[in-house]
C-alpha cells in the first residue's frame, strides 16, 4: 500500500491540483483534506498546504486560513514530528498558525513576480534529505518577502533553522531567507513552488528534491 | 426643445428607427422595463447589429469544431478524448475608465464564458494596445491595467502564459484590452450549452449578490467617448477573483455531476441577457421573480437588477429533483444558490416584483429581431501600395530601446504563468504551449499587428490569421482554429466600415485556406474618442496541436557553431517601420502559397536538425536575429542584407548541417528562397559589415521598458 499524503484545501487554495499531481508523479498516494474537517495524523506520512490565495488573501495572507479547523490536525501532527511542508501560501498560512517563524511580507518593489530563481540549502531538514548544493525553481507571489526582527534572524540561524536563500534575491527578503524551517526540521515553509519542477517539460525538475524526500 | 420621447431614447441610448421597429414588433408602444430590455439586448454589445451580416462570412463546416459562434465559447475536438474550448473578448472602454477594476473584470468574464461550457480554465492570455507613453494617464493606465489582469487571473490560479503589448498614439484616449482564455474538457467531461429546456424546471442565480454596479455597461460600450468619459466611472464593475474561484469549482462539479440542464454567466446586460438569450435558444418562457434576486443592498429596484452587470453571477436551469443537490454543491463552496422562477412552455418570459407581474415579452422580439444594419462601405482598394519602397536606416540600438521594440518582461514577470503546472513554454517565449494529458502539446499564439492593419486593413486581416498560424508552424504545431476580437472605431462612418469588411473579409478567407476556422469571438465597435478613430485592430488567438513537448524548437541561440538560414516566401514587402514613420507595401499576398509556405515551416520545424526557429516580425530581419540571442551566443552573417525591411513572410532556421539539405529540397518545392546567413558564435553579433557590442545590446533592450516608464515600480 503507498504511503498516503494529505493536501489541505481552503478555500481559494489554487495549486492544490498541482501538488496533488506531484505527489502521484513520485508514485505516493495523494488525498485530500478539507479545511473544515479534522483527521488523525496516523493515517499519513506528511503533509503538505499548498499555494494559492486561501480567502482572496483578505485581512492578510494566510491569517484566515490559519483559524481553519483542519489546522488543529496539522498543529496535532507538527506536533507529533510529521513531516509538514507549506508551499508560498502554505508557507504564509504555517507563519500566521505560529508553526513556524517569522512572516511573509509584500515584495519589495509591490509586484507580483513570477521568476526562476535559484536556491541553496543552509540545512537538512525532514524535506530536503537529498538536497543538492543549488536547485532551480519558480517563484510566483507578490507576498514573498520573508521578515523577522533582527535579533529572531540571528537566532533562527543560531537554531539552524534557515532552510533555503535565494543566491539573488527576487523580493526583498532579509538575508535572502527563500524557506524556514522548526526546531525539530519537521515543519518547513518555501516560497517557490517545487511542484511546477517536476519534469525537464516544465523547464526544470529540481522540485523531485522535495518532494520525494517524502518517501525516505 | 428636447421632446420626451428623444430624452428617453437618449437615456436608453436607442434611435428613432429602433423606436419604430419596436412598436412595430410589440404591437404597441414600450413601457416600463421593457425599455431597459431593449436597451441591453439591442445594444451594439449584444446584438452585433453592425457586423452580423459580415460576421457569416466566418462559417464553414470543419469535423473538429463542436461548438461554435453563438454558444458562449467555441469548442473544438483534439482527438484522443481531449476538447478545448477558447475565447477572446474586449474590455476596452471599461478598462480606459477604471484600468485595474476594468481589466481584472475583462479576465473573469473570459473566464466565465469558458467555465459555463463546463470547461477547466487552463490558459490566460491578453492582447493589450496603449497610447505613447507620454499621453495623459497612459502610465497609470499601463500599470493599472497590467495590474488588474495580474490580480484577478493570479488569484483565481489560471496562468497567463502569452500577450502581445502594442503602443501607438492611435489609442491615446482609448486603449484596447483584450482578454482570452482556454479551457480544457478531459476524459468524458461534458460540453454544456445555454439552451434552456424542460417545462417546471427551476431557473437558479448562483453567485455573488447584485448591485449597481454596471448598469447600463452593455450600451456604454456601444458608444464613442467624449469629454464626458470620466462620469462613467460608476457604470464599471468591481471583480472578486476568490469568488470566481469558488465559482468555478462549484459549476464544474455541478455540470461533471450532471445536475444541470443548461448554464449561461451574467455578463454584458446581466440577468436580462443571459435570461432572454436561454429561453430564446430553447424556445421556451421563463417566469422570474426579481425579487427573489440576492441583493447588495435592498434599495437596488427592478430595472436595476435587469441591468445589473455584478460580477461573478451564474444563471442556471436545474431539474426540480436535483435542486438539493445543486444547493448542497454551493453551500460546500461557500456559495448560495437561489432559485428565480421556473421555466413554462412560454414563449413569453414573465418578470414579477413582489407579486405584481411587471413585464411579459416573448425574448425572441429582443434576442432574434433585434436590428441588423447594412452599413454603408466601399470595396476595398489598397491606398499605400507602392511600386518602390526604400529601407529604412538600420538604428538597432534605438529600436531596441524604443517602446514598440524593448523587452515586455516588466508586465509578464507580473502574471503567474505557471499554475495548474502544465506550462511547457511561457511569456518570454513567442508560442505558449501547455501540455495536455495525453501528453501532447497545445500551442497558444495572439495575433493581429497593427503595424500591418494601418499599411493596409485588407493585408493586416490576412495577416491576423497567417501571422500567428506561422509561429505556430514555425514551432511545428499544426495550426488548428481561431478566435477574434474585432476592435474597431465608429461603424457609422464608411471609411471604417469599409476597413472592417476589408480585414473581415481577408480574415475569413485566410482561416478557411489554412482549414482553422474562427469559432468564437467578439466585435468592440465605437473606439472613438472626440472624433479620433483606433487603427482598426482585429486581434486574434489561435491554437495549435503538436505530439510532444520535449523537442520544441528554441527561440534563442542554443549551440556556438549551428548554422543560421533564413527560408523567404517572396511576395508582401513592408517598409520595417513602426516607428511613424511613412508606411507602405510593395506587392501581393497570394493565400494559398502563404498557407503551403505554412505548411512546409511546420514540417521542417518537426526535423531533429533544427535548434531553433523565429519568426521575422516587426522592424524585419536584424531585430529578430537580436532576440535570438543570449547572454552568452550571438550570430556573426557573412554579407549585407536588407536587416530593416519586413517581408511577409520569412522565417530563420538554426541548426546542423543536416538542416541544409532539407531546407533547400523544401524551398524549391514551393518557390520560396533559402539563404544560408551564417552561424551562432559566442559574444559576437555582427551584420555584414557592421559589428556590434552584444553586451550593449542587451542593455538597449532590458532597460528599454524604464526609460519610457521610469516612474513604474
Amino acid at each position: 500500500m503507498k504511503a498516503k499524503v494529505g493536501i489541505v484545501r481552503f478555500l481559494g487554495t489554487n495549486c492544490d491540483r498541482d501538488v496533488y499531481q506531484a505527489v502521484a508523479d513520485i508514485d505516493l498516494r495523494p488525498e485530500w483534506l478539507w479545511f473544515e474537517d479534522q483527521f488523525d495524523p496516523k493515517e499519513f506520512s506528511g503533509f503538505i498546504l499548498p499555494g494559492g490565495f486561501s480567502y482572496g488573501d483578505y485581512l492578510r495572507c494566510g491569517a484566515l486560513a490559519a483559524k481553519a479547523p483542519v489546522m488543529k490536525s496539522i498543529h496535532e501532527a507538527a506536533g507529533k514530528g510529521y513531516p509538514v511542508l507549506g508551499i508560498c501560501n502554505g508557507f504564509q498560512i504555517l507563519c500566521e498558525a505560529g508553526l513556524l517563524p517569522g512572516a511573509l511580507v509584500r515584495n519589495e518593489k509591490r509586484k507580483f513576480i513570477d521568476r526562476w530563481v535559484e536556491l541553496k540549502p543552509e540545512t537538512q531538514t525532514k524535506w530536503s534529505s537529498k538536497a543538492r548544493a543549488v536547485i532551480r525553481l519558480p517563484i510566483a507571489h507578490g507576498e514573498g518577502r520573508y521578515y523577522a526582527e533582527e535579533a529572531d534572524l540571528q537566532k533562527l540561524w543560531d537554531g539552524d533553522q534557515v532552510w533555503m536563500t535565494y543566491r539573488e534575491n527576487p523580493n526583498g527578503s532579509l538575508q535572502n531567507i527563500a524557506g524556514v524551517t522548526n526546531k525539530n526540521k519537521n515543519v518547513c515553509g518555501l516560497m517557490p513552488h517545487p511542484e511546477r519542477a517536476m519534469h525537464e517539460w516544465m523547464g526544470g525538475s529540481d522540485g523531485r528534491v522535495i518532494m520525494e524526500s517524502l518517501l525516505g | 426643445m428636447m421632446s420626451e420621447l428623444d430624452a428617453k431614447l437618449k437615456k436608453y441610448r436607442l434611435s428613432r428607427d429602433e423606436y419604430r421597429r419596436m412598436e412595430e414588433l410589440l404591437g404597441r408602444a414600450p413601457q416600463g422595463v421593457e425599455w431597459a430590455l431593449f436597451s441591453a439586448l439591442w445594444s451594439e454589445h449584444c446584438s452585433y447589429k453592425s457586423s452580423k451580416v459580415h460576421l457569416r462570412k466566418f462559417a464553414f463546416k470543419s469535423p473538429r469544431v463542436l461548438q461554435s459562434m453563438g454558444e458562449n465559447a467555441g469548442v473544438i475536438d483534439l482527438g484522443q478524448g481531449e476538447k478545448v474550448a477558447f475565447k477572446m473578448e474586449s474590455h476596452n472602454h471599461p478598462s480606459f475608465i477604471e484600468p485595474y477594476q476594468g481589466a481584472a473584470t475583462g479576465v473573469g468574464g473570459i473566464l466565465r464564458d469558458i467555465f459555463t461550457m463546463g470547461a477547466r480554465p487552463i490558459a490566460l492570455a491578453n492582447y493589450l494596445c496603449f497610447g505613447e507613453p507620454s499621453a495623459p494617464r497612459m502610465s497609470a493606465l499601463v500599470d493599472g491595467v497590467v495590474a488588474g489582469i495580474a490580480g484577478y487571473g493570479n488569484c483565481v490560479g489560471v496562468p497567463t502564459i502569452t500577450g502581445q503589448t502594442e503602443f501607438h498614439s492611435s489609442y491615446n484616449n482609448n486603449i484596447l484590452v483584450n482578454a482570452l482564455a482556454v479551457g480544457l474538457f478531459a476524459g468524458d467531461d461534458p460540453v454544456v450549452t445555454s439552451q434552456a429546456k424542460g417545462s417546471g424546471n427551476l431557473v437558479v442565480y448562483v453567485g455573488a449578490k447584485t448591485g449597481r454596479d454596471g448598469v447600463h455597461g452593455a450600451s456604454m460600450a456601444s458608444e464613442s467617448f467624449d469629454e464626458d468619459s470620466e462620469s462613467k466611472r460608476p457604470t464599471v464593475q468591481i471583480g472578486d477573483p476568490f469568488y470566481e474561484k469558488l465559482l468555478i469549482e462549484s459549476c464544474l462539479e455541478v455540470m461533471k455531476r450532471d445536475l444541470v440542464v443548461a448554464i449561461q454567466d451574467m455578463g454584458a446586460a446581466g440577468l436580462t441577457s443571459s435570461s432572454f438569450e436561454m429561453a430564446a435558444k430553447g424556445g421556451v418562457g421563463f417566469r422570474i421573480h426579481l425579487d427573489r434576486v440576492p441583493l447588495r443592498d435592498s434599495t437596488v429596484g427592478p430595472e436595476e437588477i435587469l441591468l445589473s452587470e455584478s460580477q461573478e453571477r451564474m444563471l442556471l436551469i436545474c431539474e426540480p429533483s436535483k435542486f438539493d443537490a445543486v444547493k448542497e454543491v454551493f453551500h460546500h463552496w461557500g456559495l448560495d444558490a437561489q432559485a428565480l422562477g421556473e421555466v413554462w412552455d412560454g414563449p413569453e418570459i414573465e418578470l414579477y416584483w413582489r407579486g405584481d407581474l411587471i413585464c411579459k415579452i416573448d425574448p425572441r422580439l429582443l434576442t432574434d429581431n433585434a436590428p441588423v444594419y447594412e452599413r454603408p462601405y466601399h470595396p476595398w482598394t489598397p491606398k499605400n501600395k507602392k511600386a518602390k519602397l526604400s529601407a529604412p536606416e538600420l538604428n538597432l540600438p534605438e529600436i531596441l530601446s524604443s517602446i514598440e521594440g524593448t523587452s515586455r518582461r516588466w508586465i509578464y514577470e507580473q502574471y503567474d504563468q505557471r499554475v495548474g503546472a502544465k506550462t511547457v513554454r511561457d511569456c518570454e517565449d513567442s508560442v505558449a504551449v501547455v501540455r495536455l494529458p495525453s501528453g501532447r502539446g497545445l500551442g497558444l499564439v495572439l495575433g493581429a499587428r497593427p503595424h500591418v492593419m494601418r499599411v493596409d486593413a485588407q493585408i493586416g486581416g490576412y495577416d491576423a490569421a497567417f501571422y500567428p498560424a506561422l509561429e505556430l508552424a514555425a514551432k511545428g504545431f499544426q495550426p488548428l482554429a481561431l478566435t477574434d476580437c474585432l476592435n474597431f472605431g465608429n461603424p457609422e462612418k464608411p471609411e471604417i466600415m469599409s476597413e472592417f469588411v476589408a480585414a473581415v473579409e481577408a480574415l475569413a478567407k485566410a482561416s478557411k485556406t489554412l482549414d482553422a476556422p474562427v469559432i468564437s469571438g467578439n466585435v468592440s465597435f465605437y473606439n472613438e474618442t472626440m472624433g479620433q478613430n483606433i487603427t482598426s485592430t482585429p486581434a486574434t488567438g489561435m491554437v495549435g496541436l503538436r505530439d510532444e513537448v520535449l523537442k520544441i524548437p528554441r527561440s534563442h541561440f542554443t549551440i556556438a557553431g549551428d548554422n543560421v538560414y533564413l527560408l523567404r516566401l517572396p511576395g508582401v514587402e513592408l517598409l520595417g517601420d513602426q516607428m511613424g514613420r511613412s508606411q507602405g507595401f510593395t506587392g501581393d499576398l497570394d493565400v494559398n502559397k502563404v498557407t503551403q509556405f505554412i505548411a512546409t515551416v511546420k514540417d521542417l520545424a518537426l526535423t531533429d536538425s533544427v535548434h531553433a526557429t523565429r519568426v521575422c516580425g516587426k522592424f524585419g530581419l536584424a531585430y529578430a536575429l537580436y532576440r535570438m540571442c543570449t547572454d552568452t551566443l550571438g550570430v556573426n552573417v557573412g554579407s549585407d542584407m536588407d536587416w530593416t525591411k519586413e517581408k511577409l513572410y520569412e522565417v530563420i532556421f538554426v541548426g546542423t548541417d543536416a538542416l541544409e539539405g532539407s531546407l533547400q529540397k523544401a524551398a524549391s518545392t514551393i518557390g520560396a528562397e533559402c539563404l544560408k546567413l551564417g552561424s551562432v558564435q559566442e559574444k559576437t553579433f555582427v551584420l555584414g559589415k557592421r559589428s556590434f557590442d552584444l553586451a550593449q545590446l542587451h542593455q538597449s533592450y532590458r532597460n528599454g521598458w524604464r526609460m519610457h516608464f521610469g516612474q513604474l515600480a
